[in-house]
């Protein structure tokens, strides 16, 4: 998949089509009740409302005549409050229903979407600005409540209006109905005009959003790159140029929405004039003047609803320009999956078996190629060798971050996968080259991976990698709250809490990748020491560039040119005097040495 | 008043727009009583009226004119109300583009301070939601507000010109309508701020989880994530409704309160006419325009609704606005153009985060062309000591020198434009490969910006990533090894030329080779530059003209060469001892 950037448009891959709409309805749908009840009390609304006119005629015709009809006067006005109080009330109710179904369908839209991000590989995470995977779940989801909220009730009052005014009409008289309905042909033709030029109008405003978010997420996580590198001007600019494309996107996308309704108003206007000429006329006479005057009324009545479709319209096609963008990610293929009837991986013992594995990360670049090797349970195993040639990769493929392009990994004879992912990741413990901490206390970072390990075992875990009396000299000890990213750590201190987090996981199997490149050497030291006893009958690959760290350990794999070109112990490599030695005496002949 | 000054502030430029606009409104709403008027002149000549058949018969031009104006009338009132309303369209995007930028600005100019206490997701929201909420305002808002006062005033007028003691009638509930919205508006502002805050913590919530997307998967933590995330949502659903309910517990008192105004109507204009104080006709006057005043009376509790909204909105993105950046120029501050020689003096440096103290009394110098490498102990503050020369953060006590001057006496932009940092946590951001080496130096010749991946020995395997130079990386260099990375950020620092070059543990995750190829480009750069290494191997540390092992107190505990110290029984000596 080709990476995306903040200043490039995503591409919509499908084509406007009403399953869009259909996907939406099928979240109402699981309210279906609560919606036909909202709608039950609209329509029962609706026919008091109509009850009001009649009050008013009946009032006017026989209670203005003389004091007399006073009273009758004052009960057609209590009449008359009476139906506005109970209108009132069902409005209330039935506001209340729709606010409670709205709310829940976003909610249910923005949980589907954040649970199906979670089984989203690295790839989807790796190709595209974060920023652009915030705005959908956040921003995108709030754009479609308005639809949901009161887009499907008013849509069928309106439809339902709609029906009745036509029947009415012509039931009153059938030539001026068609009169009326000559406009809907006209009509059509421009709603069709504008709601294409509408649509791709729409999508531009959320490509452009979307770009411009992610500028601005990316300069507020990178605001200090930004100012040590003095970029600010240049980074202004940037921003208001995506700035500047949206706004242009946004008019030129109201110039398309603000013209429905007024094109509306002229179409309903221009029938009502129509009607009085050809009523009054082209058939003088062949109809009543209080028809004609009716049907100018009618006619009236009969676009206000269109009207008000035509603006739910506009509701519906920007949100749609949202909805293809949810409904995209939502239908973003998860590459690494459970397969049907995985099963749970049983405990791990710690073999580890590369079978003629081949990796890539896209076709034209082979990482990996037909790489076999075995690992037996509880050795400890180094991958050393130039940086890119793999070796993180390998260690990737362990824990099934990536599919193989071919070949299996073993872990215990079992072909990892085979069995679910959960249950094989819970059992691995891989403490990754960025050692990202979450906003939070420190304890709450350590007991990341195993949420019911005790305090004591936290403490154990800080205290094996030396960090423990540091965390004690803090103010709030292990209750003390570190921001975003661990910002307020230094990079060592982080390095060294992922360690603790890692081992307190307590995992079969563990990875270390370049674990201790930010710590200072004094403190390696000391966390070495710790370490080889937790190491002691457990699986454990190591990537480490300083030699010193790995030489002790069971098997030494030197990985370049897609797979291992020696392995063995450290004595064994060194007599063979291949790539290791060349590395080893490099490193031997500087002065200081490593 | 404040915000509305304030927004009016920020519409410098399309203040013409919008009052045109809101003059547009003003004629709009006016027309809109036109076209009922035809309609009526119609009716009471050619329908209704005692000589309707006659009129018919002898005036059919007049009707036909009639016709044509009503429809003449209705397209031009179109037009004038698309016009009005890009108008606002036009000054909404031009106040929000506006807002926009100078967010922008705040945001990059903030001292890290700043960064310490607002999260990634909060700013986000702000420059997010709450901008639309701004937009809506001046794009809705005062439009409908002004629409309800034309509205309003127009029919109160009319309304007095035919009766007053009717028109009194009908003004008696307006008070009763006030009073409800003025504690409808106290009692939903919290629930607006309430609203979102929730929003900006779901906000956060997310966006942790996408940056932090390796760590949950390595952790096989997406259960925990997700029931975190959803505890968020719910919250900020169960907000939602809780703003939407106030709402809704007030929205009977003033709908039945507005729709009463026809009651009235009708009752005390019937009594009216039953005594003979108004005529019947005036009655119908009275009744065809009940609208005009309930209609504005109903749409005033939207209004306040969505003017707390704003004001929720408003006031996170005023915060932002106006919110000063700790370190920036002073006035007095030094113009100094010319290259910078790369001299730098600590003099008596003492630094602390908050309370706590990180360097203590830290004092050395290094003269222009010299390389000094600064190790201690996880946490010893060395990252925070080079971060006192391009002035991420300030001194508390004594000075940092560049050239001999108070860097708080030289001009930011001058003073980070001569200094080039790779930095521990590398950030590279998705672009290209070439974008993310040129970023200080936007205007690098290509073969400059080869020339620099090679000096930082990145230059290989950037020729074997898909598009060479060309290949996008991802947020944060995601898909690149942590040496990889590294070399870039190398390759990026040196592309600025830097006059001081200062590379925070820049190769601990590069092999031997890599870093002895470094080093010697490091050596042989074509423009001079002094440099500061933060080291935690001898390898990297053992030719600089000057060592500095920071201490656990945030003194200076060793200063020398590496045949210096090595004599010496201290930190450096062991080190050394363990790597041997």
């Amino acid at each position: 998949m080709a990476r995306n950037k903040f200043d490039i448009d995503e591409e919509l891959e499908t084509p406007f089509d009403i399953r869009h709409l259909k996907r939406a309805l099928v979240y109402a749908g699981r309210y279906k009740k609560r919606i036909a009840l909202a709608l039950g009390l609209s329509i029962l609304a609706a026919v008091a409302g109509l009850t009001s006119p009649l009050i008013v005629q009946y009032a006017l015709d026989n209670c203005m005549k003389g004091p007399e009809t006073i009273p009758g006067l004052l009960i057609c006005g209590g009449l008359f409050l009476g139906v506005i109080v109970l209108s009132v009330l069902l409005a209330q109710t039935r506001a209340k229903i729709m606010t409670r179904v709205g709310q829940d369908i976003i909610y249910d839209i923005r949980k589907d979407l954040y649970k199906h991000m979670q089984d989203l590989p690295f790839e989807y995470y790796d190709s595209r600005p974060h920023g652009k995977i915030l705005v959908r779940v956040i921003n995108y989801v709030n754009s479609v409540s308005d639809l949901m909220t009161n887009g499907i009730i008013n849509f069928v009052m309106e439809m339902l209006n709609l029906v009745i005014i036509v029947v009415f009409m012509f039931f009153v008289c059938w030539q001026l109905a068609l009169v009326v309905l000559a406009g809907l042909p006209v009509y059509g033709v421009i709603i069709v005009a504008i709601k294409n030029g509408q649509r791709k109008a729409w999508q531009q405003v959320s490509n452009k959003s979307s770009n411009l978010n992610a500028y601005l997420h990316e300069s507020i996580v990178g605001v200090k790159v930004s100012q040590v590198f003095t970029r600010e001007e240049v980074n202004a600019e940037i921003n208001d140029r995506l700035a500047k494309s949206y706004r242009k996107a946004w008019m030129k996308a109201v110039a398309f929405s603000n013209m429905v309704w007024p094109s509306t108003d002229i179409v309903s206007i221009s029938t009502r004039a129509a009607i009085y000429a050809v009523g009054l006329l082209a058939i003088p006479g062949g109809i009543t003047l209080g028809t004609i005057f009716a049907m100018g009324d009618y006619c009236a009545r009969f676009w206000q609803p269109l009207m008000n479709l035509s603006n739910l319209m506009n509701t519906f096609i920007n949100a749609t320009a949202y909805l293809e963008r949810i409904f995209e990610m939502l239908d973003e293929p998860v590459t690494v999956t459970d397969k049907i009837g995985a099963k749970e991986m049983p405990e791990i013992k710690g073999d580890v078996r590369f079978d003629n594995v081949t990796f890539a990360y896209d076709e034209s670049a082979v990482i990996l190629e037909n790489l076999s090797f075995c690992v037996k349970a509880g050795e400890s195993v180094a991958l050393v060798g130039p940086t890119g040639a793999g070796k993180t990769t390998i260690v990737n493929l362990i824990s099934r971050f990536y599919n193989l392009n071919g070949g299996r990994v073993l872990i215990d004879e079992e072909d990892i996968s085979e069995v679910t992912l959960h249950s094989l990741r819970k059992q691995m413990g891989i403490m990754l080259q960025d050692s990202f901490i979450f906003s939070g206390t420190i304890m709450e970072n350590l007991k990341y991976g195993r949420l019911d390990a005790t305090d004591e075992e936290a403490y154990e875990a800080c205290k094996i990698v030396g960090i423990h009396d540091y965390i004690c000299s803090l103010k709030e000890g292990y209750n003390t709250v570190v921001s975003e990213r661990g910002a307020g750590l230094s990079g060592g201190q982080k390095q060294l809490i992922a360690f603790a987090r890692t081992i307190l996981s307590n995992p079969k199997i563990l990875v270390l990748d370049e674990a201790t490149s930010s710590i200072d050497a004094k403190t390696e030291r000391y966390l070495q020491q710790g370490l080889n006893h937790l190491l002691k009958g457990r699986t454990s690959f190591i990537i480490a560039h300083r030699l010193s760290t790995i030489r002790h350990c069971d098997k030494i794999m030197y990985i370049s040119n897609k797979g291992i070109t020696e392995a063995g112990t450290h004595e064994e490599l060194i007599a063979k005097k291949g790539d290791y030695y060349k590395l080893y005496t490099a490193q031997a002949i500087s002065p200081a040495g490593v | 008043m404040f915000l509305i000054k304030w927004l009016w502030k920020n519409m410098k430029g399309d203040r013409a727009v919008y009052s045109t606009a809101l003059f547009l409104t003003v004629i709009c709403q006016s027309m809109y009583i036109i076209t009922p008027s035809i309609i009526q002149r119609i009716t009471d000549t050619y329908l209704v009226g005692p000589e309707a058949a006659e009129n018919l018969r002898t005036g059919t031009d007049h009707l036909v004119f009639l016709l044509i104006i009503m429809v003449g009338f209705t397209l031009l009132r179109a037009v004038i109300q698309y016009t009005a309303n890009m108008c606002y369209e036009h000054a909404s995007q031009g106040i929000i583009y506006r807002i926009r930028k100078v967010l922008f600005d705040k945001i990059e100019t903030q001292s890290a301070a700043f960064y310490d206490i607002y999260r990634t997701g909060d700013i986000m929201t702000r420059v997010t939601g709450d901008l639309e909420m701004v937009r809506h305002s001046i794009a809705w808002i005062i439009k409908v507000t002004l629409e309800c006062i034309v509205l309003y005033s127009a029919t109160m007028v009319f309304f007095f010109s035919i009766d007053w003691l009717m028109a009194l009638c009908m003004i008696a509930l307006t008070p009763v309508i006030l009073l409800i919205t003025r504690s409808f508006k106290n009692v939903v502002g919290p629930y607006y701020v309430d609203l979102r805050e929730k929003m900006s913590d779901l906000n956060t919530c997310a966006e942790e989880n996408i940056s932090g997307n390796r760590v949950v998967k390595a952790f096989a933590r997406e259960e925990e994530e997700i029931k975190k995330f959803d505890k968020k949502n719910k919250d900020y659903n169960e907000a939602n409704k809780k703003a939407a309910f106030t709402w809704l517990k007030y929205f009977p008192g003033l709908e039945i309160t507005a729709q009463s105004l026809s009651v009235v109507c009708l009752v005390f204009g019937g009594l009216f006419v039953i005594w003979g104080r108004i005529t019947l006709g005036e009655y119908a006057a009275f009744a065809g325009l009940v609208w005009t005043l309930s209609n504005p009376m109903r749409t005033l509790g939207n209004i306040i609704n969505d003017y707390q909204r704003f004001t929720a909105s408003a006031n996170k993105i005023i915060e932002l606005y106006y919110a000063h950046p700790t370190i920036l120029d002073r006035e007095d501050a030094k113009d100094k153009p010319e290259r910078f020689e790369g001299k730098i003096e600590f003099r008596n440096v003492s630094f602390s985060y908050g309370k706590k103290e990180v360097l203590k009394d830290i004092s050395f110098t290094v003269n222009p062309g010299e390389t000094v490498a600064i190790m201690g102990a996880t946490g010893t503050g060395k990252t925070t000591l080079v971060e006192l020369i391009p002035r991420i953060y300030d001194v508390n006590e004594g000075m940092v020198l560049v050239d001999d001057t108070d860097v708080r006496r030289l001009k930011l932009k001058q003073l980070r434009g001569a200094i080039g940092i790779a930095a521990q946590d590398v950030l590279l951001y998705s672009d290209t490969i070439e974008g993310n080496i040129s970023f200080g130096n936007i205007d690098l010749p290509e073969d400059e910006v080869e020339k620099y991946a090679k000096a930082a020995d990145a230059h290989n395997f950037i020729l074997h990533t898909s598009d060479g130079y060309d290949t996008i990386i991802g947020e944060r260099g995601v898909g690149l090894s942590g040496g990889q990375k590294q070399r870039i950020s190398l390759a990026r620092a040196l592309a600025v030329k830097p006059s001081i070059l200062i590379l925070d543990d820049t190769t601990s995750a590069v092999d031997l080779e890599t870093e002895r190829n470094i080093q010697t480009a490091l050596r042989n750069l074509d423009f001079p530059c002094t440099k500061i290494i933060i080291a935690q191997r001898i390898s990297s540390a053992k030719d600089a003209d000057k060592i500095i092992v920071l201490g656990k107190d945030g003194r200076i505990e060793e200063i020398g060469t590496h045949s210096e110290l090595i004599e010496k029984d201290g930190y450096y000596r062991q080190v050394y001892e363990l790597q041997k």
